[in-house]
C-alpha cells in the first residue's frame, strides 16, 4: 500500500500575520535531502491489543524542522503512534526511529531531546506551576531557572506561585507546553495540543509552535482539527483504523480531489447565490456579464478543504478495502 | 538502568503531594490518633507509682539518693531541693509535694534527726516512701540502721498467652500493623492510581523509566511507614525490648505489603475507589493478623501462619516483649520475603504488560 504521493515544492501564499512566515512555506524542509535525516522514522510498524491493530503497516519519515500532521478519526491510531515514539509503548512489529535511535530500546540516548504536549492536561493540580516545572528540570537535570524562563516563553509568570487546580482549561495547555519547552526539545509531539483551547489560547500554542520549527525543531502533531492542520503543516497523514491512507502536503492532497475545472461561488446584489464552473464557456460568458453589470457583490473560488479529502478519504477507507482506496490516491 | 536523582526528585514531588491531599493524610493521621487515644485509655501497667518529696538537707543531698536508693524500682520518688523549713511546709500544704523532710544539721552525736511534714491524705505510695526516710537519714549519716531491708520488683505473672497480657501494647500494636497496611495498601495505590488516572505518570514517563517512578512510589510509602511507626512509638513511650528487631519488623513488613499497594495502583487506577473500598477490605485482614496474639489453633493458625501481617505482628511483638513471646525467626523472616518477591515480580509483570 503506497498513501497518496508527494508535492513539497509548491510556493506558498503568505499569511496575513505581519512579518512571519506560513510555516507552510518552508518547502525546503521537507526535501529529500531533508528526509534522509529524519528526525522520526517509522518502518511498517504495527501495533495490536489483542485482535485490535491499532497501528497496521505504517511507514513514514519527517524531515528536520517540519511540521507534521497526523490526522484519523478517534481510535485511528494516532495516539497510539506517539505513545511508540516517545518510548511509552512498544510495537508489535516493524520499526520506529527518533534522531537515528530505535524506541523504546534506545529512549534513553533521546530523552532529553524530545517532549510531548498530551492531550490530557496531565499537570499536578495540587502544586503550583513552578512546582510542575522545578520536577520536571530535576529529571532532564536542568537548572530550576529554566522552568522560570519556560513560564515566561508561555505568560503564565505572574501566576507561577498559583495551585494549578485553580487554572483555567487555556492555561493548563500553555503549562503543558512550557514543560514541553523545558528541555528545548528537537521533536515534538503534540497530541490533540488545542483540543478544548479558547481560539486566542490555540492561535497562540500555533504561533510558538511554528517558532519552534523555524529554530529547527521537528513538530509531530496530531489533530482533529483540519483548519489547524492545513494552517501548520508542511505535510500530513491520513490515518484509518491503523493504516496509513494518504501522505502529502496540504495543497496536494486538495489538488488531487479538485480534479474537475475550478469554479467560483458568486454573491449577486439580490441575496443570490450563484456557482459558475469556469471550463463551461455559458459560465464564463454570464461571469462576464455579472461584472459587466455590477451585480456581483462578492466572488469565492471554489476548493475542496482538507476537511473534503479527509471525509472522502475516512469515508471509504471505512467501506472499501482500504490498500486498493490507497493504490488509487 | 534506574538514575537516583531523577528518583530523588519523584520521591520529593510525591512526598509534597501527599502532605497535600487530604485523603492520604487522613490515613497517615489515623491510626496516630488511635494510638493516642488507646495510649491514654489503658494505664501501662508497667508504669511506677510516683510521690513527690521536698528535700531541706542542709548536709548536701545525701538524703535524698538514699531515699531514692531505697525504694529502689518500686516507687518512682521525685525529689525537689527547697531552701528551708517555711519553704517547705508551703509545698506540702499547696500540695505541690506528698511529703517534705526536714534534716536536721548533723550532730556529733545521737541519732539522725529529722521532720517529716505529711499532707492530709498523702496517697499509699508516699506513705510507703515515708517508712523508708529513717534507714535513708541513717545510711546518709554514714551509720549502719538497726535492721536492713531491699525492696526488689517482682513481675506480675502473666495470665494470657504470649505474655502480651496488657491491653495498652497489644492494641497499640495492632494499631502499628493498621498504620503499615494503610501505607502499603492505600497510601502508596493511591499515590500510583492519582498519576495513572491524571496521565501525569503518562508525562513522567518521558522524562523517567517506569521503574524510576515505581521505586519512588515505594521508597515514599516506606517513608512514610517508618515514620509512623517512630512516631507512634514516641508519642505513646512504648517500651520496645529489641529496638533493632522491632523495626526490622515493621521494614519488612512495609517492604513485602509495598509490592501489593503498588499493584493495586496499577490495576485498579482509581484513586478514590482505592480510598472509599479498600479499607472495608483491609481493616478485616489486619483483624485476622491481630488473631495471631491469642493463641489461634487449626486452620486459622495455617493461614496465620503464611500470611505477611500475621508474620509481622509477631516479629513485632518479640521486638516489644523482654519475653520474646512467639520466638519467630527464620520462618517469619522467610514467609515476609517470600510476599515481598511475589509481590514484586507479579508488579513487573503486570507493568511490562500494561507498557508502565
Amino acid at each position: 500500500m503506497r498513501p497518496v504521493g508527494d508535492d513539497r515544492s509548491r510556493p506558498r501564499p503568505q499569511t496575513d500575520s505581519g512579518n512571519r512566515t506560513d510555516p507552510r512555506d518552508r518547502d525546503d524542509v521537507t526535501s529529500e535531502a531533508a528526509l534522509q535525516k529524519s528526525p522520526v522514522e517509522v518502518e511498517d510498524l504495527t501495533k495490536r491489543y489483542g485482535d485490535v491493530r491499532a497501528l497496521d503497516g505504517v511507514s513514514l519519515r519527517t524531515a528536520p524542522g517540519e511540521i507534521f500532521g497526523l490526522l484519523g478519526h478517534n481510535g485511528a491510531g494516532k495516539s497510539t503512534m506517539i505513545r511508540i515514539l516517545t518510548g511509552r509503548a512498544r510495537p508489535t512489529s516493524g520499526r520506529a526511529r527518533v534522531l537515528g535511535h530505535d524506541v523504546p530500546r534506545d529512549l534513553e540516548a533521546i530523552r532529553g531531546q524530545i517532549n510531548l504536549v498530551a492531550e490530557t492536561p496531565n499537570v499536578y493540580q495540587r502544586a503550583t506551576a513552578r512546582e510542575n516545572l522545578e520536577l520536571f528540570c530535576a529529571l532532564y537535570g536542568l537548572p530550576k531557572k529554566r522552568g522560570a524562563e519556560a513560564l515566561e516563553q508561555v505568560r503564565l509568570s505572574s501566576v507561577a506561585g498559583r495551585k494549578v487546580k485553580t487554572f483555567s482549561t487555556g492555561m493548563r495547555q500553555r503549562l503543558l507546553l512550557a514543560r514541553a519547552l523545558l528541555n528545548s526539545p528537537r521533536v515534538l509531539f503534540l497530541d490533540e495540543p488545542t483540543r478544548g483551547l479558547d481560539p486566542r489560547s490555540a492561535r497562540d500554542l500555533r504561533q510558538t509552535v511554528t517558532a519552534l520549527a523555524d529554530g529547527g525543531s521537528t513538530i509531530f502533531l496530531t489533530t482533529h482539527d483540519m483548519n489547524e492542520a492545513d494552517e501548520l503543516c508542511q505535510r500530513v497523514a491520513f490515518l484509518a483504523e491503523g493504516r496509513l491512507v494518504a501522505l502529502d502536503t496540504p495543497r496536494a492532497l486538495k489538488l488531487r480531489l479538485a480534479s474537475t475545472a475550478p469554479a467560483l461561488d458568486v454573491l449577486l446584489d439580490d441575496g443570490t447565490d450563484v456557482r459558475l464552473k469556469l471550463d463551461e464557456p455559458q459560465d464564463t460568458a454570464r461571469l462576464q456579464q455579472l461584472i459587466d453589470t455590477g451585480r456581483v457583490r462578492s466572488m469565492h473560488s471554489l476548493e475542496p478543504t482538507l476537511a473534503d479529502v479527509f471525509i472522502r478519504l475516512a469515508g471509504r477507507s471505512l467501506e472499501d478495502d482500504r490498500s486498493d482506496e490507497a493504490g488509487e490516491w | 538502568m534506574v538514575n537516583a536523582r531523577r528518583i530523588l526528585a519523584i520521591l520529593t514531588k510525591d512526598l509534597r503531594d501527599a502532605g497535600r491531599d487530604g485523603r492520604i493524610l487522613v490515613l497517615l493521621l489515623l491510626p496516630i490518633g488511635m494510638a493516642l487515644f488507646y495510649n491514654a485509655t489503658f494505664t501501662d501497667p508497667n508504669e511506677l507509682p510516683t510521690t513527690d518529696v521536698a528535700i531541706v538537707d542542709p548536709g548536701g543531698g545525701g538524703v535524698a539518693r538514699e531515699l531514692r536508693a531505697a525504694a529502689g524500682k518500686s516507687v518512682k520518688v521525685q525529689m525537689r531541693q527547697t531552701r528551708d523549713a517555711a519553704s517547705a511546709r508551703k509545698l506540702v500544704a499547696a500540695n505541690d509535694v506528698d511529703f517534705a523532710v526536714v534534716v536536721a544539721p548533723a550532730a556529733q552525736r545521737g541519732p539522725a534527726r529529722a521532720e517529716l511534714l505529711v499532707a492530709e491524705g498523702a496517697s499509699p505510695t508516699a506513705q510507703s516512701v515515708i517508712a523508708l526516710v529513717p534507714d535513708a537519714l541513717t545510711h546518709a549519716a554514714g551509720r549502719e540502721p538497726a535492721a536492713q531491708t531491699q525492696v526488689r520488683v517482682v513481675p506480675a505473672a502473666h495470665s494470657k498467652p504470649y505474655g502480651l497480657d496488657d491491653p495498652r501494647t497489644v492494641t497499640i500494636l495492632l494499631v502499628i500493623v493498621l498504620h503499615l497496611v494503610f501505607v502499603a495498601m492505600m497510601v502508596v495505590p493511591i499515590l500510583t492510581a492519582e498519576e495513572l488516572e491524571t496521565g501525569t505518570f503518562s508525562a513522567l514517563r518521558l522524562a523517567a523509566t517506569g521503574p524510576e517512578i515505581l521505586a519512588a512510589k515505594a521508597l515514599a510509602g516506606f517513608i512514610f511507614g517508618l515514620a509512623g511507626v517512630g512516631l507512634i512509638v514516641v508519642l505513646t513511650k512504648l517500651d520496645i525490648h529489641d529496638p533493632s528487631l522491632f523495626f526490622g519488623a515493621a521494614f519488612g513488613l512495609i517492604v513485602s505489603l509495598v509490592g501489593f499497594g503498588l499493584l493495586t495502583g496499577v490495576l485498579w487506577p482509581n484513586s478514590n475507589s482505592i480510598n472509599t473500598y479498600a479499607s472495608f477490605l483491609l481493616v478485616p485482614l489486619v483483624a485476622l493478623a491481630g488473631a495471631v496474639l491469642f493463641a489461634p489453633s487449626g486452620i486459622l493458625a495455617t493461614i496465620l501462619d503464611v500470611l505477611p501481617f500475621s508474620q509481622g505482628t509477631k516479629l513485632l511483638a518479640d521486638g516489644l516483649s523482654a519475653h520474646a513471646p512467639f520466638h519467630a525467626g527464620l520462618v517469619s523472616w522467610a514467609v515476609i520475603a517470600a510476599w515481598s518477591l511475589a509481590g514484586y515480580v507479579i508488579l513487573v509483570r503486570m507493568a511490562t504488560r500494561r507498557e508502565i
